[in-house]
């Protein structure tokens, strides 16, 4: 599937932390070097296969848990192995690394090499009038983990006031606060529903809001969106 | 039901410690991915193993059975050759006892692979049985066994702790022994006697093709080690390579030289690929293609 996907939260991913996640059944290691650029590998070492989402990250680079292999933030490029280390490692030894890159307070991945960037709405979507999200006045939401296919989710979102503007992108306009008795989400500029397929069965909903929820309300803003997020996994779930 | 090849199908593995089996009187176990139940024979005080049927309810009694070196081990199929020897166990000076079993979500190809692995000492076992910097392997030997199987000499690794009863760091010399596809043995310097070496065997129990029961057979020389202080270090060591091997993609053995990237310090896991690969090892291994 030759696009990008959103694969974790920009702040949640940070230098310390290697992040696992998965994309259309490929689980992927997501980790930021100490230069604060963004990895998204193939979630396993080249030598013997362990996971690297276990690894360490020492600098700008991941060391493999098993036997130490080191591996360049940026190209994968392995510039270490502790059993022969008086030996520069071959040119061609590397982790997969995927296309990745951030925009709109998160990571995005791609498992085919992309040299654009993502955009919202995605290039190619339905005609539908919405704000395109403006960076640095985004508020992103807590993604939530589905036990269900993209389409099941998908559907169940529509059952909002939700258009779709393509398979793996959703929109909120004028968002529907009947039954959400908060003013801290009304007058929501818009919303945005990108859904992230990691499985068959298991999709993560990210949502974001094309405005900064102001300090004084995001609390409670946040919360309202999470119980409805929650709510939408709950009755896909059931559903099954 | 016998999709497994010969070499496994018609071998011996082991499925239980005896003395388990002795206190819990029954334990339901998978070989092979055949399902068996255990039981002491409370008549005759011997050991009744049995296997699900395939065709029908109920259970059949399993053909081969036997008991050796402290734990059960069964052949499902028609025993092509003895129960795999261990000369050192049969020496009565020497501590013989089982170090226990454990459970791993791994191909036990992949829990063979790592016991045969050097480089990983300084890193998954620092403080023990290995430690940063001392991380480069030198050149070690590795040949084909008569009987089948892979032998390595001359490895020799700086190790802090290399046993219950080691009192400082030394350099440990090693060999190391496929003798079939699911048993492999090493023989280190004894930290008090150096020029004689302990032996440390992994039976490991294909429980599926992506899991597996490594039993522990420890031969001790009997310098001031206790069973219970060998029991203990197995496990505490074992229980820092479980995680690692339960993080493996993919869970079964990759026999194909390209599917993993190999140095020179993995000569041994090579060539114990080569030898699956040859012997037509399928079980738990991803053939090549």
């Amino acid at each position: 599937m030759d696009r990008w996907f959103p694969v974790a939260r920009s702040e949640e991913v940070r230098p310390g932390h290697v992040f696992q996640t998965s994309l259309l059944g490929q689980e992927i290691a997501v980790w930021r070097g100490r230069s604060g650029a963004v990895n998204a590998w193939e979630n396993r070492c080249p030598h013997r296969g362990v996971r690297l989402s276990i690894g360490e990250q020492i600098e700008n680079e991941l060391r493999c848990r098993y036997h130490g292999w080191r591996f360049a933030s940026g190209s994968g490029q392995c510039t270490h192995i502790p059993s022969h280390p008086t030996q520069k490692p071959g040119a061609a030894l590397c982790a997969t690394a995927y296309s990745s890159t951030e925009r709109y307070g998160y990571v995005w991945a791609s498992l085919q090499p992309r040299d654009d960037v993502p955009s919202l709405p995605p290039e190619g979507s339905v005609a539908v009038a919405v704000t395109p999200p403006v960076e640095g006045a985004i508020t992103t939401l807590r993604s939530v983990y589905v036990a269900a296919s993209l389409e099941a989710v998908a559907e169940r979102l529509l059952l909002g006031r939700v258009a779709r503007l393509d398979a793996y992108t959703l929109v909120t306009e004028a968002y529907d606060t009947a039954g959400v008795d908060d003013a801290a989400v009304a007058n929501i500029d818009s919303v945005y529903w990108l859904l992230q397929p990691l499985e068959p069965c298991a999709t993560v909903i990210h949502g974001l809001v094309g405005k900064l929820i102001p300090a004084a309300q995001r609390l409670a803003g946040l919360r309202a969106y999470n119980a409805r997020l929650i709510g939408v996994r709950d009755a896909v779930e059931l559903a099954r | 039901m016998s999709a497994v090849e010969s070499i496994l199908w018609d071998d011996w593995h082991v499925v239980a410690e005896l003395a388990r089996l002795r206190r819990d009187g029954r334990i339901a176990t998978t070989l092979l991915g055949q399902a068996l139940i255990l039981q002491l024979d409370s008549s005759e005080g011997g050991i009744e193993v049995l296997r699900k049927r395939s065709t029908a309810d109920g259970y059949e009694s399993v053909g081969a059975s036997a008991e050796r070196y402290g734990f059960l081990w069964v052949c499902l199929g028609t025993p092509r050759r003895p129960i795999v020897e261990f000369a050192e166990c049969a020496e009565p000076e020497r501590l013989t006892a089982s170090a226990g079993s454990v459970r791993v979500a791994v191909s036990g190809l992949r829990a063979v692979e790592n016991f045969l692995d050097l480089s990983h000492l300084a890193f998954v076992h620092e403080g023990y049985l290995g430690e940063q910097p001392h991380t480069e392997i030198q050149a070690y030997a590795v040949e084909p066994l008569a009987d089948g199987g892979i032998i390595a000499t001359g490895c020799r690794v700086y190790q802090p702790k290399a046993s219950p009863v080691a009192a400082a760091g030394f350099d440990v010399d090693y060999i190391y022994a496929v003798l079939r596809p699911y048993v492999v043995v090493l023989y280190k310097a004894n930290p008090v006697e150096p020029q004689r070496k302990d032996m440390i065997a992994l039976l490991v129990q294909p429980v599926t093709e992506e899991t597996c029961i490594a039993h522990m057979l420890t031969c001790y020389l009997p310098h001031d080690a206790e069973p219970g202080a060998i029991r203990r270090f197995q496990q505490f060591i074992f229980g820092q390579d479980r995680p690692i091997l339960e993080n493996q993609l993919p869970k079964r053995l990759p026999l194909s030289p390209r599917a993993e990237i190999s140095v020179r310090a993995d000569k041994s896991s090579a060539a114990y690929r080569r030898y699956l690969a040859t012997a037509g090892v399928r079980y738990g291994a991803i053939a090549e293609t």
